[in-house]
């Protein structure tokens, strides 16, 4: 029976895969183009995406709420040596944070933002121990044999603090680690993952993080997830906006709008000579005709413009280019056979537009 | 960011956290520990339970802690008699690597003489121990207890996994852990002088170096080779032995390493039982035997069967999922904190403590209505009575188990079929009358009525059994017997059925007459088994397995109280083992209605209403797409869903007393595309977070790449 649902599930999962691809192959499939939306200013884009109403407030705090009753399975879960792992659509930021606030109160808490690019794994391991040390000191305890020569932990190396973490001590002194993302960009990479993972198996320590990408459980092997996380898996949806964890992504509207670039591209040759214009629409048409190189070779750009009467000299085109340079429309590349190319930083589409604007 | 992180030691005090900052850093303190009174098993004073004294918040946090101490000697004694029977399972094998050391070490040391050529002195004592299992993950613990039972005979142990191997770190990474592990200390400068010199020290010196790799597959190659080569070097001053894992087989050092590096090894093979044996004897153990009064239900011991057979056949995998089980048992079952109580006191005086009895009365009231109407039934009777009744049962499991070993049946089968409360109910319909009388009529019978009464389906395994049984050669049927004589011992009634049994094989063998007289001096009133005349001594051992199915084997779910040690919330466990993100993030995504109870969208059906969050608008557009979803049509559908609404506010503008100007409209209009283009973006930004898209590539700009194809 069980088999079936399985074969089921998978039958279904291939035919809806194929499915997609043949509507690909269709004559169905769309060409319109992204720059055919109108977009407003991207700093009105950003302002909007900052303004925007929530929906279903009243239902997204109940949801919350709802998940307090649950509290004080989960510091069950994580005092029995378990790793609380929570996932579901919707930012876990709050609602981790609030559980850690009320119901973890015993135990240090440490939260590491995962979402932020950069983070420097061997800083909070050192936090951790920091924490720790302080909390057997207060305890007035031995606080353990390799504590006793007393090294500030910043500089210890990643194995002794580890070890000091791990350490067996009589004591119940934990402290607790939430990791907000822990599929982020910034502990994504398997070496970081591999310290947390011998983090998260120290005897002082315990564990709670949240994912949100589909394939997070990809970052880690059986070792990780069975003796050293020991996940135990909690799906906790909340449907509260993605603000922080969106925070760096850019906006799909806004990122490398063609549009926009086309628009002050137009702006800033419309105030320079026609035969400065001309000079761009030479390059322009090489680049639309020649799309597969890299660029047009200066020296290329200058018998064509000599040819037009568009230049007189060297001198003359380097002036222009320098004006293109400076605001951005063009840009300076070396080909393969050493070369000076210059580029056009458009999309086709784009330069196409924008030179039948200047034809008018 | 940097240097805000860094001073996060130091960071605000929990009261006014600015949450705004804290957002940015890459780590902050949230809060210290507070110093309350905690969980502790050993600190703590025992617990008074009297209702009457205590407030309803301090009641209920007492009630955890009594159920996590209970959970913390449970599970100690699981996880101590899971480690035993893996420990004793390798001993053989220990033994023999440890013998070879000593024979190693010893022609390491004894110089001949004439001293032999100059490669053979440069040669290192490796063993090579087959694993026999591609998951590495169950056998960590393995290298860690050979290097403890290495380390406990005199030898100077170091553990290398195959992380110590990696190219990044080269060979310094490897010295750098052994110096770590012999030494005890950290070197700025890793330099096998210093283990040399170490090893010249009083103390030191005299004693077996050995180095144990896990994972040698896994190693780097070079890495390794390097490692060993300077190894040889160093063997005069420094004569270390080597154990490397192997998960393959014996030709694998030959794949990872060069031929001048295999000369310098000396192998010698060994190897260790494979995962089926140890998941037998741990089920066995911890399961059957029952070491800390925890059981399962049958449903979940399908279920762990099933997640060790499918999902990934690892023994750590189980083990993980029988802790989860354990935990989820204590942190839900009110009840269960008395699994403790009947455990620690269990040696001392009986577990009818007066105090606790009170309290789980009490708790039977408050916390489990369903129960409530058997209050009247002392509980201490009950408890009684299910650990005599548990204890049968694993008798005859094991019985069965016994039986079916030559033909090969895994005791987890048997495990989940013998959990079966449907095989009991209907055995047991059939037998209106009382437990003794049946026993009699039924082993008086010329029949084995248990392949008819058990449907195909049902009792498999145990009817398998009794086949097994049935056709069992005399002196495997012998052997049999015994070994169910001392399984038996401490229920009466089938033993003595056992002992005829076994005293009519000898008879029938002509070595010896029967012997009834020893049991019938013992139960007088008991005639001599009267098992069918015609019957072969096979027919009559079967016949015997058919009563002991029959009368006694009552499965934990089908004993009055088991709710205090049986866990059987199935779907619990396997939601907190197998998170599955990939589905329920879809399912969040398209059925969200279900999870936030609103009643505005749930009429929707799969039609996207302008009242459903964005990105649930987006992701549902985005079924209708194939492979590539263009962004700009995306982007459409999506604005004509959203700007549903926006009529309304045309509404209000008409009602508004003045006529706006046509520029207010406009500005109006643009603020609310702004607005559209701006919730579009977030819910790509937020399908982007959870993967489910892939952002435009250079070459496609105009659209993002679909991930996941149904659910």
């Amino acid at each position: 029976m069980e088999m079936n649902d399985g074969d089921n599930e998978e039958f279904g999962f291939s035919r809806n895969y194929f499915l997609a691809k043949e509507l690909r192959g269709s004559g169905k499939r769309s060409h319109s183009k992204l720059s055919d939306i109108d977009v407003v200013d991207e700093q009105e884009l950003i302002a909007a995406a900052s303004k925007i109403e929530p929906k279903h407030e009243k239902e997204v705090k109940e949801l919350m709420n709802s998940y307090k009753s649950s509290y004080s399975e989960w510091a069950f879960e994580l005092r029995c040596g378990l790793g609380l792992l929570m996932y579901g659509f919707g930012s876990k930021k709050a609602l981790l944070e609030d559980f850690a606030s009320t119901s973890l109160t015993e135990y240090s808490v440490v939260v590491v933002n995962g979402y932020l690019p950069g983070i420097n794994i061997k800083q909070v391991v050192a936090a951790l121990a920091e924490l720790l040390w302080d909390q057997l000191k207060s305890k007035r305890k031995n606080p353990g044999s390799s504590s006793k020569v007393q090294q500030p932990f910043s500089s210890r190396s990643m194995d002794d603090l580890l070890a000091f973490l791990d350490e067996d001590r009589t004591n119940e002194c934990f402290v607790c680690v939430v990791i907000h993302n822990i599929d982020g960009p910034g502990l994504r990479d398997s070496e970081t993952q591999q310290v947390l993972a011998r983090v998260a198996s120290c005897s002082h320590i315990c564990m709670v993080a949240s994912i949100d990408h589909v394939n997070a459980p990809l970052l880690w092997d059986k070792k990780m997830v069975h003796t050293q996380f020991n996940w135990c898996w909690h799906h906790v949806p909340t449907f509260a906006p993605y603000k922080v964890e969106g925070m760096l992504i850019p906006l799909i509207l806004a990122h490398g709008n063609t549009t926009q670039s086309a628009k002050s591209a137009t702006i800033v040759l419309q105030s320079l000579t026609s035969n400065a214009q001309s000079v761009f629409k030479v390059l322009g048409e090489y680049q639309l005709s020649h799309s597969n190189e890299e660029g047009m070779p200066v020296d290329n750009l200058y018998a064509s413009c000599r040819e037009r009467f568009l230049v007189s000299s060297q001198l003359t085109l380097n002036s222009h280019l320098t004006e293109f340079k400076d605001h951005e429309l063009v840009k300076t590349k070396r080909n393969s056979d050493g070369q000076d190319c210059l580029h056009i930083p458009l999309t086709n589409e784009a330069l196409e537009k924008l030179i039948a604007e200047l034809s008018q | 960011m940097a240097h805000s992180s860094a001073s996060a030691g130091d960071s605000p005090p929990p009261s006014s956290p600015d949450t705004t900052q804290n957002n940015l850093q890459h780590f902050f303190v949230l809060h210290k520990a507070s110093e309350k009174l905690t969980c502790n098993g050993k600190a703590r004073k025992r617990l008074d339970l009297s209702p009457t004294k205590l407030k309803p918040e301090k009641k209920e946090w007492d009630e955890r802690c009594l159920r996590m101490e209970a959970f913390q000697l449970v599970w100690s004694g699981i996880d101590s008699t899971i480690k035993d029977v893996l420990r004793n399972m390798n001993a053989r094998v220990f033994n023999d690597i440890h013998s070879w050391v000593r024979d190693s070490f010893n022609t390491n040391t004894i110089k001949p003489f004439p001293p032999p050529s100059p490669i053979v002195t440069h040669q290192l004592f490796t063993a090579l121990l087959l694993t026999k299992n591609m998951e590495f993950v169950d056998d960590f613990l393995t290298f860690q207890e050979l290097g403890l039972f290495l380390k406990s005979h005199g030898c100077h142990v170091a553990n290398l996994s195959s992380f110590d191997f990696s190219p990044k770190n080269g060979i310094a990474g490897c010295l750098a852990s052994l110096l770590r592990q012999f030494l005890m200390r950290t070197f700025d400068a890793a330099d096998m002088s210093i283990l040399a010199s170490w090893y010249s020290q009083q103390g030191n010196y005299g004693s077996p170096v050995v180095v144990i790799i896990n994972h040698m597959e896994q190693c780097c190659g070079p890495v390794l080779s390097d490692f060993i080569l300077m190894l040889s070097e160093w063997i005069v001053k420094i004569p270390v032995i080597l154990i490397m894992g192997v998960a393959t087989t014996l030709d694998a050092p030959s794949n990872i390493l060069p031929s001048n590096v295999l000369k310098k090894l000396r192998p010698c093979k060994f190897t260790l039982g494979s995962p089926a044996e140890r998941m037998d004897a741990v089920v066995e153990a911890a399961l059957v035997r029952q070491c800390s009064g925890f059981a399962v239900g049958q449903k979940v011991a399908i279920f762990l069967r099933n997640y060790f057979l499918n999902q990934d056949g690892t023994l750590t995998a189980f083990f993980r999922a029988l802790k989860i089980a354990c935990v989820q048992h204590f942190s839900t079952e009110p009840l269960s904190f008395m699994l403790g109580q009947l455990l620690a006191k269990e040696d001392s005086k009986g577990f009818q403590s007066e105090k606790m009895v009170k309290g789980a009365s009490e708790i039977l009231l408050h916390a489990r209505d369903q129960m409530a109407e058997q209050t009247d039934i002392p509980i201490a009777h009950c408890l009684t009575e299910l650990k005599r009744l548990q204890m049968v049962w694993s008798s005859i499991v094991l019985c069965l188990y016994e039986a079916g070993k030559c033909g090969k049946i895994q005791l987890l089968d048997l495990f989940c079929e013998t959990l079966d409360p449907d095989i009991y109910t209907s055995l047991a319909s059939d037998n209106p009358t009382g437990i003794g009388e049946s026993l009699a009529t039924s082993l008086s019978s010329d029949r084995y009525m248990l392949e008819q009464d058990l449907s195909f389906q049902k009792g498999q395994t145990i009817c398998q059994v009794v086949r097994k049984v049935r056709d069992l050669p005399a002196a495997l049927l012998c052997q049999l017997l015994k070994s169910w004589d001392v399984l038996t011992v401490d229920v009466p009634e089938i033993h003595d059925k056992v002992k005829e049994l076994q005293a009519l094989l000898k008879f029938e063998g002509g070595s010896c007459k029967p012997d009834f007289t020893d049991i019938s001096r013992r139960h007088t009133s008991h005639s001599p088994l009267k098992i069918g005349k015609s019957q072969s001594i096979n027919g009559k051992a079967a016949i015997l397995v058919d009563c002991m199915v029959r009368y006694f084997m009552r499965p934990i779910e089908c004993i009055q109280c088991h709710e205090i040690v049986c866990f059987r919330n199935v779907e619990k466990l396997q939601s907190a083992l197998i998170g599955d993100s990939r589905k329920r993030i879809q399912v969040d995504l398209l059925e969200f209605h279900k999870i936030l109870r609103c009643s505005c969208c749930s009429r929707s059906g799969n039609i996207p209403l302008s009242s459903m969050p964005d990105t649930s608008i987006v992701y549902t557009l985005a079924q209708e797409h194939g492979d590539l979803i263009n962004l700009h049509d995306w982007f459409q559908s999506f604005k004509t869903i959203a700007s549903q609404p926006s009529r309304k506010g045309e509404c209000k503008l008409k009602q508004s007393p003045l006529p706006k100007r046509r520029k207010d409209v406009n500005e109006s209009e643009n603020k609310s595309e702004a607005s559209i283009q701006a919730r579009f973006c977030r819910a790509i930004t937020e399908l982007q977070i959870t993967g489910l898209i892939r952002m435009p590539s250079k070459k496609r700009r105009d659209s993002v790449q679909r991930v996941a194809f149904g659910l």
